[in-house]
């Protein structure tokens, strides 16, 4: 009996047994050819083998194909499908995968494709703030629509919940009021230009919509980018992930009337924007990252830095303690907004939302990209599924992130040479680039054609989370709806591009 | 709960003392960008913006704030002509405050301006704010919220947030209003009673930004409704907005850009 000298990967196998052809892509990649026809069953064998669905969408490169991408085991699955006679037909996989419905709408209402089988919904993409179009019938039972014009600082999109007064019987969350049209934005610009298109997506997440747009681009030309560029991403990512941590926790602070816990954790996320601001002359980060590398190094002492750090954990430790030890705190967090782990696999949710009900993905260790590949990272996980397990895995995080931090200033000081490289040679290519935002797992699809991007597709952590939100409320009333769609922590933004 | 207040009490007062006392930003904080030197320029110079903010007429440049998303694309081309200065108030009453470099067309307004700073006076001290999201990209509520955070609180100078349209004197309105959005916006402003005042915030309320290429956005809350304050910026810091409120109040006198 012969013995086979390496185990048999994934990428290996899986043509075979899918039926698809495999085509040579970059790493972390495995792009398969498939039928048109066999698109709909090779997606389903692919959820069978227990793939996260990640998105749908028509790409241009090589040629016009509907892809899925599917994230399996430490790998992306691109399954291409040719478009054949310019009609865009494929059997609905959003009727077997929730996961997939909310991304197949806006095929067929915005890119008129034809799902066979589609379920019929509302139209997604072109909300209606004044149709609310009830569905729950009995005495007593009323719609209630909630934005797009909310009552507090908060971005536009609508929830119409139905409700018998208190229980909630059954929501709607509706996204897409904020519509930009984003990715068609960047067609015809320069990478370069691209990336301030790119920041602006969501705002509060620009760090990360600029590595992954950026990586995608270095991906698609095959550029290597310095080390001391993918240190300092690492180290923007991070400290974007800690105000957005601390804005979440700030608000749920808020919700339960804890005005000196609101209070604090205000604080100390406006210290992390003004250390921001002094490091990269923007309090969000932006005009760092550029494909290619980074513009500038940090502008700030690594000593200065350090005691920034180390008072901030300070602070964020005995502000935890007291936090978590707020018996009128924990106690709404707790049981709040539980979301079961069959649900959040049946949705491939992603971030923290999905951490907290057990759920171990993290684009930084399933698939380790920039400096990440030299970083130990701990994915902080809770089981409860509930607000306070999302809280709690927030706080870990913070932790987290600081020591990651910490850990790439010590690089740093190890690493000299370039921040950047420049985009010689290929001019040609289309890639996926991905990454953890504060959200959570971020993938942009970039074409490029003749050094400008020809076609962009963003899968946005906020919108794929957002679709689980009208399972949140199994046991919940009114009164606890704030505090629920704060511990989700998403942004309409990036959802609605 | 007493541990809460014993923590809040032993932290020393982190509070602005904005107006009363000017605070720049960081230093290299792209605040806003201003123009070292306007003429003999050459005309191709307009086309390193991404948003079109810059414009050469006759060799001379004019820079639109309101379009300008600090991306700094212009500096990187032409330090010599361009530079980002730490200041953080950037916001003014009409489109035409808001242009640097070439003659100030803002003399026209003065009357108008006046009128608007008597009109919202009566309500000092006592002012109540809404705020309606027309397709920002997120980060302009960040900095809204911020207003009420013990570092800028808000709160000292009068200003209150109202959760009803009816009560509320000044409507922020951040984005550049996408197509659902622009009904809830109108109703909004209907609903608000006399005096009242518009502040756009961030360069998408101001002129649409980046967005406004893509044509699914009306290019700005002026083609909407009228503005009586617009404050760049992408997106503008607490205290560019803080300043924005106070010029909509007329608690403030607008300086000259420069």
């Amino acid at each position: 009996m012969s013995v086979a000298e390496e185990p048999i990967g994934l990428p290996d196998y899986l043509p075979a047994h899918l039926g698809a052809r495999r085509e040579p892509g970059p790493d972390h990649e495995i792009r398969l050819l498939v039928a048109p026809l066999a698109f709909l069953r090779t997606s389903r064998m692919l959820r069978d083998a227990g793939a996260r669905f990640v998105t749908l969408l028509l790409a241009d490169t090589p040629e016009p194909s509907l892809m899925g991408v599917f994230a399996l085991r430490g790998d992306l699955v691109v399954l291409r499908a040719p478009i054949e006679n310019g009609s865009i037909s494929f059997g609905s996989l959003g009727a077997w995968w929730p996961a997939a419905r909310w991304a197949e709408r806006e095929l067929v209402e915005r890119h008129g494709a034809r799902a066979i089988g589609i379920p019929p919904e509302r139209a997604l993409t072109a909300p209606d703030a004044d149709v609310l179009d009830p569905r729950v019938r009995g005495l007593d039972v009323f719609s209630l629509p909630y934005g797009p014009v909310r009552s507090g600082i908060f971005e536009a999109i609508q929830f119409v919940i139905e409700t018998g007064g208190e229980d909630i019987l059954r929501l709607e969350t509706r996204p897409f009021f904020k519509h930009r049209g984003m990715e068609a934005r960047v067609v015809g610009l320069r990478p370069e230009q691209a990336v301030h298109v790119v920041e602006r997506i969501a705002g509060i997440a620009s760090v990360a919509y600029a590595c992954a747009f950026s990586q995608a681009v270095e991906s698609a030309l095959g550029i290597e980018v310095p080390q001391r560029a993918e240190c300092w991403r690492a180290m923007h990512s991070e400290l974007e992930r800690i105000a957005s941590h601390l804005d979440v926790i700030a608000k749920e602070a808020e919700t339960t009337a804890l005005s000196v816990g609101q209070a604090r954790f205000q604080i100390l996320k406006e210290q992390t924007m003004r250390l921001r601001a002094r490091i990269t002359g923007s309090r969000f980060g932006r005009g760092v990252v550029i494909p290619g590398g980074v513009r500038f190094d940090g502008r700030i002492e690594t000593a200065e830095l350090l005691a920034e750090l180390d008072a901030l954990e300070r602070d964020c430790q005995r502000d935890r303690r007291l936090f978590l030890g707020t018996a009128s705190m924990v106690d709404r967090l707790f049981g709040g907004g539980r979301l079961e782990r069959a649900l959040v696999e049946d949705y491939s949710a992603v971030g923290p939302l999905a951490r907290g009900s057990g759920v171990s993905t993290d684009a930084r260790h399933e698939r380790p990209y920039g400096d990440y590949r030299r970083l130990g990272l701990r994915v902080v996980t809770a089981r409860d599924g509930d607000a306070m397990a999302r809280v709690n895995v927030r706080f870990g995080e913070l932790t987290e992130s600081l020591r990651i931090l910490r850990q790439s200033i010590d690089r740093l000081a190890t690493i000299d040479g370039e921040l950047t490289v420049e985009i010689t040679g290929a001019r040609n290519g289309a890639a996926l680039g991905w990454c953890e935002a504060p959200q959570g797992e971020l993938v942009i699809w970039v074409e490029v054609r003749d050094e400008v991007i020809h076609r962009m597709h963003v899968a946005s952590p906020s919108l794929r989370n957002w679709a689980l939100f009208d399972h949140a409320f199994p046991k919940d009333v009114l009164t606890d709806f704030a505090f629920i769609e704060h511990s989700f922590g998403l942004t309409p933004a990036g959802a609605d591009r | 709960m007493l541990e809460w207040i014993a923590r809040g009490l032993s932290k020393r007062r982190v509070t602005t003392r904005y107006p009363a006392h000017t605070e720049p930003g960081p230093p290299g904080y792209r605040g806003s960008v201003s123009v070292r030197d306007a003429g003999g320029a050459a005309p191709e110079l307009a086309r390193v913006c991404p948003t079109g903010a810059i414009s050469v007429d006759g060799g001379d440049i004019r820079l639109d704030r309101a379009r300008c998303i600090l991306c700094g694309d212009c500096v990187r081309a032409a330090p010599e002509r361009f530079a980002f200065s730490e200041r953080y108030e950037t916001a003014a009453r009409s489109r035409a405050g808001l242009i640097a470099g070439g003659t100030n067309e803002d003399e026209e307004a003065e009357p108008a301006r006046r009128a608007l700073g008597e009109q919202v006076r009566a309500l000092k001290r006592s002012i109540h704010v809404r705020h309606i999201d027309c397709g920002s990209d997120g980060a302009e509520e960040w900095e809204i919220q911020a207003l009420w955070n013990p570092f800028y609180d808000i709160q000292r100078l009068g200003f209150f947030l109202t959760a009803a349209p009816r009560h509320a004197d000044v409507l922020l309105v951040t984005g550049g209003v996408t197509g659902p959005m622009r009904a809830p916006l109108e109703r909004t402003w209907d609903v608000m009673p006399e005096p009242k005042a518009l502040v756009a915030v961030g360069t998408e309320a101001c002129s649409g930004g980046l967005a406004a290429a893509g044509g699914l956005v009306a290019g700005g809350v002026d083609q909407v409704l009228g503005v009586d304050v617009y404050v760049p910026g992408s997106p503008p810091a607490p205290i560019a907005i803080m300043h924005g409120l106070l010029l909509a109040v007329g608690l403030l006198r607008e300086e000259p850009s420069a």
